[in-house]
């Protein structure tokens, strides 16, 4: 019972200037782990904020649980010290001057448990986050690391229904990054709370999250499960802001105005594959494309999809178990990442394959275009 | 769920927010600032201030062109009314010489004296403090600030110790009892107090240029040296240019000081009819002139005010050229060679003269009959501890005298509940300014809580006696009562406690307390369990600080406290105005060795520096 609704929520810092966040409407079910994702000053904080009640929309409503907590229309707000939920800061914002233990211990306090039970719950989720040992230290005597471990304790000691995370592992070394999405992933099973949390870093949200919103100035790009967001991406903001390596835009021209061989390639791939009018960018990821020595006899392709692409290898960089391979098709370049590259050095002339589902079609308003239906297999 | 990436292609069913404000968004409005009083205690901070701060300094500029009662015949006109007659009369008539011109040009003559004095002392000792390796820097970087630590006036009190003569009469001098007798530039009037004020405000130059210096990035030295300057040059072309603004900064810090100054020249000036415009304005008040001791005290706002707006200029124009200290700026030490013992010996000189001889001579005095004469029967404790004085009043010690327990009583609880409240509305006022969603509010209150740093504190006593010498609002008449005092010296420390909670609230950044928040704490009690608890230590230093200046501070409360409010520094005035010299002396120790040692005690408190402090202005 701990859903969250937002409903035409809209945050302006001044009246003229832009607005943080824009007619944005939201429906995370109970038990979500949704992550909002997008580039800084897209505005995931501040919705964030401003479901904790740190902040104030300037219209629209909020639900938690079913119950009202924000309505513009009708003037209800509730403050942020009677919502009940738990937060996590990106600082982690440990109290300095009380113990870890106090620290714990104090939202207890305020809803008056009594002290015998206050030690038990803070006791539990010490040891839940093995952090019993420094229960005496100030948070000054703690590593990064263990002040991320006690800021979520603090959390979970209240036992909130929805959980809000700001960047919760953005102080983290890569391996401590690591371990703590493991907890917060262990964190969400065995609570079975909704969290939703706030990252710019998109791997961080493909691991944890069960579904992603992704934001772009204010506004709400798509949301969708990581599988959706990554596969299937509802625009070219969304295509182009998903992907450790970046994905390959090709600007479709009108037929006559191909400006280079990568253009004309793909402008004669899309007829022949039937791709539906309108289209304006086409989307690769750099994983889609498969590279073969152009000497190599070409073999029958596994799915149906473009014809092969000459190009020559740029440049090889290993980034150690992958690489990254820099191409040129007739001077337009192209990203490819392999697990292997056996052979290629740079001058190397190679054909370049991929399925036509590996194709992601933009129209001018760079919103996806769905293919067509798959062309019938020949007989 | 798939919208369009751009806003414009993208119809927006709904109208704007601004257009949509129904009754049910503006109740919305209010219940957000319910949910979070701070904008309430930053307008309810506004309204204390308006009435404790800019209420009296108003009030007294229009003093200045009201008329009051005693000239209602005199210039014809209803009380109340507008009346220029107070300017002409300070400007203009045939009195206006001896009133209002000569004391300006005095005041004029001591400031700039002063100035040039203490920058001829203080800068070379600024440079040898920081620059070099001075025998003994360390104990001298302490030593030379000791003047500033201690009350102004006991340097004057120390002088007429000294070398007064038979001008004024009283117990006679070291001088005299040596068998010379000063003449009488020499004991009183412009020389001693330009001296005296110099020496006092020289560790100003010390600190704010010795800092300069020492945050001076060596880089630009070493740039000049490469293309082949020569030190002279270096020193002319490059560095001097580049410290001008801590000198300029020092200067005007010591004018508006000296502006407001009103111990040294009632001391040494007043007994021979030599008057600045604080004693004249001194002078005005005790004679209940209300309207002249306005356009006095207007004067030296005026110069006050034209001094800091002239020192915010300069600093904001030497904004443009700030080096941020690289590695380039760490100590370059200048070996003085076979000067360092020369150089230490003058440091020593400036410390003997401007500290050791001046406490030395006040502490002998109060153990000897006649001062200066060194016989052995001359010698007693009687100044102290002994009765029957055979003195026509005050037949005791200073320490079995009640009084004196008495003023020193008030002065730690007064200036302690002064100090207590302007440390805590400081806090506020930081929370206040760093919190408050409406940004004109912080920005009033910054420059409401400054605007006592620009009237020095006698003009300042000068505003509290227009508002408060008769009722106003809920407030009875508070004259001669111990709350005028208290709300006098809390009001005058605000520009310091204020500075410091802001810059601590600034510091502490919203989430600790968002985070208390978020566990349920409701604004009372986050203030309680987790502002103040981490502020602890600016809390502290927002208090001690204030209460070392008002402890000491003499020109906003003796115009304010009457016998039966005394504190210690207007109980020594008292005892000096009725010749008391040794027991005005006894009591003047006293005040030092608790400033002296509430200066130390605070700087290891807060581990903090005086020269910080000077600095953060």
């Amino acid at each position: 019972m701990a859903g969250i609704r937002l409903e035409g929520i809209e945050k302006a810092y001044s009246r003229t200037g832009p607005k943080a966040v824009e007619e944005l409407t939201l429906d995370i079910d109970d038990g979500e782990f949704l992550c909002l994702l997008g580039p800084s000053g897209c505005g995931k904080t501040t919705t964030l904020r401003m479901l904790a009640g740190l902040e104030h929309p300037t219209a629209g409503r909020i639900e938690l649980g079913g119950r009202t907590v924000v309505s513009v229309p009708e003037g209800i707000c509730v403050p942020a010290e009677r919502r009940g939920l738990g937060l996590v800061f990106q600082s982690y914002a440990l109290w300095p001057h009380m113990s870890v233990r106090d620290n714990i211990e104090f939202g207890l306090k305020l809803h008056n448990v009594p002290s015998a039970e206050r030690r038990r719950t803070a006791d539990e989720v010490m040891t839940k986050l093995a952090i019993v040992q420094y229960a005496d230290r100030y948070p000054n005597q703690l590593s990064g690391g263990q002040q991320q471990r006690v800021a979520l304790a603090r959390m979970l000691a209240l036992k909130p229904g929805i959980i809000l995370l700001d960047e919760p592992l953005s102080n983290l070394d890569a391996k401590l990054r690591l371990e703590m999405r493991a907890e917060l992933k262990r964190i969400h099973r065995e609570i079975g709370a909704t969290i939703v949390f706030v990252t710019h870093d998109q791997w961080e949200a493909m691991t944890l999250a069960t579904k992603i919103a992704v934001m772009s100035q204010g506004e709400l790009q798509q949301l969708g499960t990581p599988d959706d967001i990554y596969e299937r991406p509802a625009n070219r903001f969304v295509a182009e802001f998903v992907g450790s390596l970046p994905i390959n835009i090709i600007a479709v021209p009108g037929a006559d105005e191909a400006a280079d061989a990568l253009q004309r390639w793909m402008v004669t791939a899309l007829n022949d594959l039937g791709a539906p009018p309108g289209v304006s960018s086409v989307g690769i990821r750099p994983e889609a494309l498969r590279i073969a020595p152009a000497q190599q006899p070409a073999t029958a392709p596994a799915e149906p999809g473009p014809a092969a692409l000459a190009c020559t290898v740029v440049d090889v960089l290993p980034t150690g178990g992958n690489w990254i391979i820099e191409l040129s098709a007739g001077g337009a370049r192209l990203f490819a990442i392999a697990a292997s590259a056996p052979g290629l050095a740079a001058g190397t002339a190679v054909r370049v394959s991929l399925g036509a589902r590996d194709l992601h079609l933009f129209d001018a308003d760079g919103a996806r275009i769905d293919a067509a239906p798959e062309p019938a297999r020949p007989a | 769920m798939a919208h369009r990436p751009s806003a414009k292609a993208a119809p927006s069913p709904s109208p704007t927010a601004s257009a949509r404000r129904t009754a049910g968004s503006w109740r919305f409005w209010l219940r957000t600032r319910a949910t979070d009083p701070t904008t309430f205690l930053a307008l309810a901070l506004l309204v204390l201030f308006a009435y404790l701060i800019a209420g009296p300094i108003l009030l007294l500029l229009g003093d200045a062109v009201r008329v009051h009662f005693p000239e209602v015949r005199r210039t014809g006109l209803p009380e109340g009314s507008f009346t220029t007659y107070y300017l002409e009369r300070a400007t203009m008539s045939p009195i206006s010489q001896a009133i209002f011109w000569r004391p300006l040009m005095n005041t004029a003559q001591v400031a700039i004296g002063a100035i040039a004095l203490a920058l001829l002392v203080g800068a070379p000792l600024g440079w040898l403090l920081s620059r070099t390796n001075l025998p003994g820097k360390s104990w001298y970087s302490t030593a030379l600030i000791v003047p500033y630590m201690l009350p102004s006036w006991t340097f004057a009190l120390a002088w007429t110790t000294l070398f007064s003569n038979r001008t004024t009469g009283g117990t006679p001098s070291w001088m005299e009892s040596f068998g010379f007798n000063p003449p009488d530039w020499l004991a009183y009037g412009q020389f001693p107090i330009t001296l005296i004020l110099a020496l006092h405000y020289a560790p100003f130059v010390i600190l704010l240029f010795g800092n300069a210096l020492r945050m001076f990035d060596a880089q630009l030295e070493d740039a000049a040296r490469i293309m082949g300057a020569s030190r002279a040059t270096i020193t002319r072309k490059i560095i001097l240019p580049m410290m001008l603004p801590s000198l300029v900064s020092a200067s005007t810090l010591i004018f508006a000081k000296a502006l407001g100054d009103f111990g040294v020249a009632y001391i040494l000036g007043v007994p021979v009819n030599y008057n600045v415009l604080a004693t004249s304005l001194f002078r005005a008040i005790s004679t209940s002139q209300a309207g002249m001791s306005a356009v006095l005290a207007g004067t030296i706002v005026l110069f006050g005010v034209i001094s800091i707006l002239i020192d915010m200029r300069l600093l904001r124009e030497a904004g443009r050229f700030q080096t941020i200290g690289s590695k380039g700026s760490m100590d370059r030490i200048t070996d003085l060679g076979r000067w360092g013992p020369l150089a230490s010996g003058w440091a020593m000189f400036v410390f003997l003269v401007s500290a050791a001889i001046p406490l030395i001579a006040l502490a002998l005095t109060t153990v000897m009959i006649r001062p200066g004469v060194f016989t052995l029967e001359n010698f007693t404790f009687a100044y102290w501890i002994g009765t029957d004085l055979g003195t026509t009043a005050l037949r005791q010690g200073i320490l079995i005298t009640p009084e004196f327990w008495n003023a020193t009583w008030n002065s730690l609880w007064v200036v302690g509940t002064a100090s207590l409240g302007a440390g805590l509305l400081g806090l506020l006022t930081g929370y206040a300014v760093a919190r408050a969603p409406m940004g004109s509010v912080a920005v009033l209150l910054r420059q409401i809580t400054f605007l006592p740093y620009l009237v020095p504190g006698i003009a300042f006593a000068a505003a509290y006696l227009s508002m408060f010498a008769v009722p106003r609002g809920p407030l009875p008449a508070l004259y001669g009562t111990y709350i005028i005092l208290v709300l006098a010296i809390m009001a005058d420390q605000m520009p310091f406690a204020s500075r410091a909670g802001i810059s601590a609230m600034m510091q502490l950044g919203k989430d600790p307390e968002e985070a208390a928040r978020i566990a349920g704490a409701g604004w009372w009690r986050r203030l309680t369990a987790v502002v103040i608890p981490i502020q602890k230590g600016a809390l502290v230093a927002g208090v001690m600080l204030p209460f070392i200046s008002g402890i000491k501070g003499l020109s906003l409360v003796v115009v304010l406290a009457v016998p039966g409010t005394d504190l210690l520094t207007t109980y020594a005035i008292r005892l000096v105005d009725n010749g008391y010299t040794q027991a005005s002396n006894a009591v003047v120790l006293m005040i030092c060795v608790i400033a002296f040692f509430g200066t130390l005690g605070a700087q290891k408190l807060t581990r903090s520096k005086l020269s910080d402090g000077l600095g953060g202005r």
